[in-house]
């Protein structure tokens, strides 16, 4: 069994560095692959970032009557705060909507202090775990007596919530089909790599290895190549996440998260996994087809 | 073991997919410390003996018995152990080409996964038999097409085989070197070892006068002790 290791990794090593070229060509096409991938996850990993940021900003106003007391308009808060859907209650009093109005439009502060009386109701905002609930919580709003009215943004939520859907799926199935195509690169110029040896492998089945022997040297191999493909990628990923970042903050200016590349213990572990999990099966899959006989 | 039969084919027959018929009812035995000459023309049949013997194809019909195992009922697994008691050189040599003699002979026994000393011990002396100690450190590139012929000998002998299978080793060497070889051959014959030679070379069969066996169209048409490449009345 030790013979059989040290022979392994020892044959694994050697044929990764007297084979340089299809080494070479493996690595960088696993580097090229793990790059564009772990790109790809940042780029999700961020939309879904800023998705869920836009979810949370949905919001439902309920306008409250004048008649209201501050006893009721506390009570509502409190139930509201209760339920499940809702993360936040924020309570806006006829003066402060009067200071928004006035700072938000200047120039028609005018018209509204030639009016007796403030018009502008009290109201609150009510931010949701999910737009989803949006008409549980309208419809509650709508039957408590202190409510106006509700701000009708239900076309508004269902828009959103169908569009955030879409980009989702679309990032899973575009997430699917590159990891599918990097699959199917990888383990092809793994392959390209065994082929080229295939005299090797032939040597070792007449001479009486058994399979265990002619396999593990080349999955070992691929896992090299796995490794070392994922560390280069974590370092070019290291090294470009300054500069990416700030180009993406000044590109996404308009929305507001940071839209940064963060290299996060999820993407090193992604590319690692990948890198070394692809170079293993590339191999497995390559010698294999040598072994059936 | 005089006298114990290390090959025996019975009624072998051995038809390719695509209809090509290999060998027709060939029998065929070989006792210890025999050396045979395998002979006729290209695509009598003599490939596919070797094939056979090294289970490479199975036979269509009939038995391949090595050293009284029977090759077309042998499991995956013990493919490999059978495949232990062949030696086998080509005309091609077959040497990994970046590495030296001494890997390339040890080669065989570290894919059995034998220990470093006992494949150390085993290297030298079958280097020591095949005359290339001086060489162990050079790279096949670096030794002429007779030493890297001997490298393949010595590889082909280093774990004992029961049966040592040269398929045409002389197709690429000079008239010289090709005798150089064939005396090795014989040499290994006298130290025990059964010795099966595929050849075209009808000046080296005559001349050694060994037991010669002859296929045309998967037929073995002669089969004699003593005798020439062409039948001689």
């Amino acid at each position: 069994m030790f013979a059989f290791i040290g022979f392994s990794l020892r044959r694994a090593w050697q044929g990764f560095w007297r084979n340089g070229l299809m080494s070479l060509a493996a690595t960088a096409t696993m580097v090229l692959m793990l790059v564009m991938l772990s790109g790809l996850v940042i780029l999700l990993t961020g939309l879904d970032a800023t998705l869920d940021y836009v979810q949370q900003e949905v919001q439902v106003v309920a306008y409250l009557k004048d008649s209201a007391t501050q006893q009721d308009i506390d009570g509502l808060k409190a139930s509201l705060q209760r339920m499940p859907q809702v993360t936040q209650v924020t309570s806006v009093t006829k003066e402060q909507a009067y200071k928004d109005f006035v700072a938000r439009h200047p120039d028609e502060a005018d018209v509204i202090n030639s009016l007796p009386t403030n018009p502008l109701p009290a109201s609150l905002q009510i931010n949701l775990r999910d737009p989803n609930d949006y008409l549980d919580v309208a419809t509650y709003l709508k039957s408590q007596p202190g409510v106006d009215r509700v701000l009708n943004i239900k076309q508004t939520v269902d828009q959103m919530v169908t569009v955030i859907g879409i980009l989702r799926a679309g990032g899973a199935v575009i997430l699917g089909v590159v990891g599918l195509i990097v699959l199917f690169i990888i383990v092809n110029t793994i392959r390209l790599a065994v082929v080229a040896r295939s005299d090797e492998i032939e040597i070792m089945r007449l001479v009486g290895a058994s399979d265990a022997f002619i396999r593990w040297p080349f999955i070992f191999e691929g896992a090299i190549v796995g490794l070392l493909g994922a560390a280069i990628t974590i370092g070019l990923l290291l090294a470009g996440q300054g500069p990416i970042t700030s180009f993406l903050s000044d590109y996404f200016k308009v929305l507001p998260v940071q839209a940064s590349a963060t290299v996060g213990q999820n993407i090193v572990l992604i590319v690692l996994g990948t890198g070394v999990g692809i170079g293993v099966l590339g191999s497995y899959l390559s010698v294999r087809s040598y072994l059936i006989r | 073991m005089p006298g114990r039969i290390v090959l025996a084919m019975q009624g072998v027959t051995k038809a390719y997919p695509n209809g090509r018929v290999a060998l027709r009812g060939v029998d065929l035995t070989i006792p210890d410390g025999d050396f045979v000459f395998l002979v006729g023309p290209s695509g009598a049949g003599k490939s596919t003996i070797i094939k056979l013997l090294i289970r490479d194809e199975l036979p269509t019909k009939g038995l391949v018995l090595l050293d009284g195992r029977d090759l077309g009922r042998l499991n995956r697994r013990d493919v490999p152990k059978v495949r232990r008691k062949i030696g086998i050189v080509f005309q091609d040599f077959k040497l990994l080409p970046n590495m030296t003699v001494r890997d390339n002979v040890g080669f065989a026994l570290e894919v059995t996964g034998a220990r470093r000393r006992e494949i150390d011990v085993a290297v030298d002396r079958v280097l020591r038999v095949v005359g290339l100690t001086g060489q162990a450190d050079q790279l096949p590139s670096q030794l002429s097409g007779g030493e890297q012929q001997r490298t393949a000998i010595a590889r082909a002998l280093v774990h004992n085989p029961r049966l040592f299978i040269a398929d045409e080793p002389t197709g690429n060497l000079d008239p010289m070197i090709s005798w150089e070889i064939i005396q090795l051959l014989l040499r290994i014959n006298e130290l025990g070892v059964t010795v099966l030679m595929a050849t075209h070379n009808a000046e080296v069969v005559t001349a050694v006068r060994k037991r010669v066996v002859a296929l045309e169209n998967g037929r073995i048409v002669r089969d004699e002790s003593d005798a020439a490449y062409h039948r001689e009345d």
